[in-house]
């Protein structure tokens, strides 16, 4: 488990170490961007404590939601629509949902330990 | 095993630069933000005092440009009345010399009237002499050609002088002088030649009266001023 958290903080260095400044019409993508990745995490996570983990899926869904995100979040600029919003939604009660799982499953397997 | 923790860490590697940098963003945007809007009263108080100031300034810069106007007024106005001062003063000494309060000195001509030299036995002297009548004759003339001043045998005629005859002597405001008369004029030296010598003219008649008349120009003429 050394390396996750090695590269967690390397990206945290590198994030404050980066000192760009990128137009606001792109913040949206940016809070997207976020958004995807932590799902992703956290689905992989699951994945991972359900025994289910495939990295085609984790990595094609990584990439595939960041991508489709931005697209709406694109549409939406060109359409004068706030269309991201669906996207942070759909990532957020998936957020939700895969912490409630996790947490289930956690507990569960607390249990099981205790026994 | 090892493949699945390097795409964990891939995934937490981009996660942490993500938000970070997304932090920094935010921070970065807040900070503009909070410091545009609490300049912003500052900015517009400054801009408001300086808005004032060249209100102020203009509204001075107007004031001198009429204070500057108002002294070239004045001062075009002394000058003007300077200027008529010393018209006046000239007036005033012209006028003075014309009524002899002032001496006067210029070029001139003098006229000799003497009674004639020769008088026949049969005649009366009377017919030969030089009267007072001449001598109007000869002033008058002077003056209507111009003359600035005029004086018999160096006393000065005013514009109230009398001149009258008085025996054998003709009596200018009281004083006698005996012939010959030499009466001085300042002013145009050929105006007067001219104007006395004019066919039957003035000294036409004086000569035709017996009187002898001799004309000549004379320079710096002086003329005392009247000694009251």
């Amino acid at each position: 488990m050394w390396l996750p958290a090695l590269f967690l903080v390397l990206g945290l260095i590198l994030g404050f170490l980066t000192n760009i400044t990128i137009p606001d019409i792109y913040a949206n993508y940016l809070s997207i961007a976020v958004l995807a990745a932590l799902d992703t995490l956290f689905g992989g996570i699951r994945a991972q404590l359900e025994d289910k983990f495939d990295q085609k899926v984790f990595i094609t869904g990584f990439f595939f939601n960041v991508s489709l995100a931005a697209f709406l979040a694109f549409l939406g600029v060109q359409l004068g629509i706030d269309l991201y919003l669906a996207a942070i939604f759909a990532f957020g009660v998936r957020l939700f949902q895969n912490l409630a799982i996790i947490r289930r499953l956690l507990l569960e397997k607390y249990r099981f330990i205790k026994k | 095993m090892k493949s699945r923790k390097l795409i964990f860490a891939f995934v937490f590697f981009v996660l942490g630069f993500l938000l970070t940098f997304s932090y920094q963003y935010t921070k970065s945007k807040n900070e503009v933000t909070q410091l545009s809007e609490k300049d912003w009263e500052q900015d517009y108080y400054y801009r408001q005092q300086l808005i004032e100031l060249e209100d102020k300034n203009k509204q001075l810069r107007n004031e001198l440009a009429n204070i500057r106007q108002e002294i070239q007024t004045q001062e075009q106005e002394l000058a003007n009345e300077a200027d008529v001062l010393k018209d006046l003063v000239d007036q005033k000494l012209n006028l003075q010399k014309l009524v002899g309060e002032l001496s006067v000195s210029g070029d001139g001509v003098a006229v000799t009237l003497s009674d004639s030299s020769y008088i026949p036995e049969e005649e009366h002297a009377n017919q030969y002499i030089v009267h007072d009548r001449h001598i109007h004759q000869v002033v008058n003339e002077l003056y209507s050609a111009g003359a600035k001043a005029i004086a018999i045998n160096g006393q000065r005629i005013y514009r109230h002088s009398s001149i009258s005859c008085v025996g054998p002597v003709i009596s200018i405001d009281g004083n006698n002088f005996p012939a010959p008369f030499v009466i001085t004029a300042i002013g145009d030296q050929h105006t007067l030649e001219v104007s006395l010598n004019l066919q039957n003219g003035v000294v036409d008649n004086l000569v035709q009266d017996n009187v002898e008349v001799k004309l000549e120009k004379k320079s710096n003429i002086e003329m005392l001023a009247r000694e009251t």
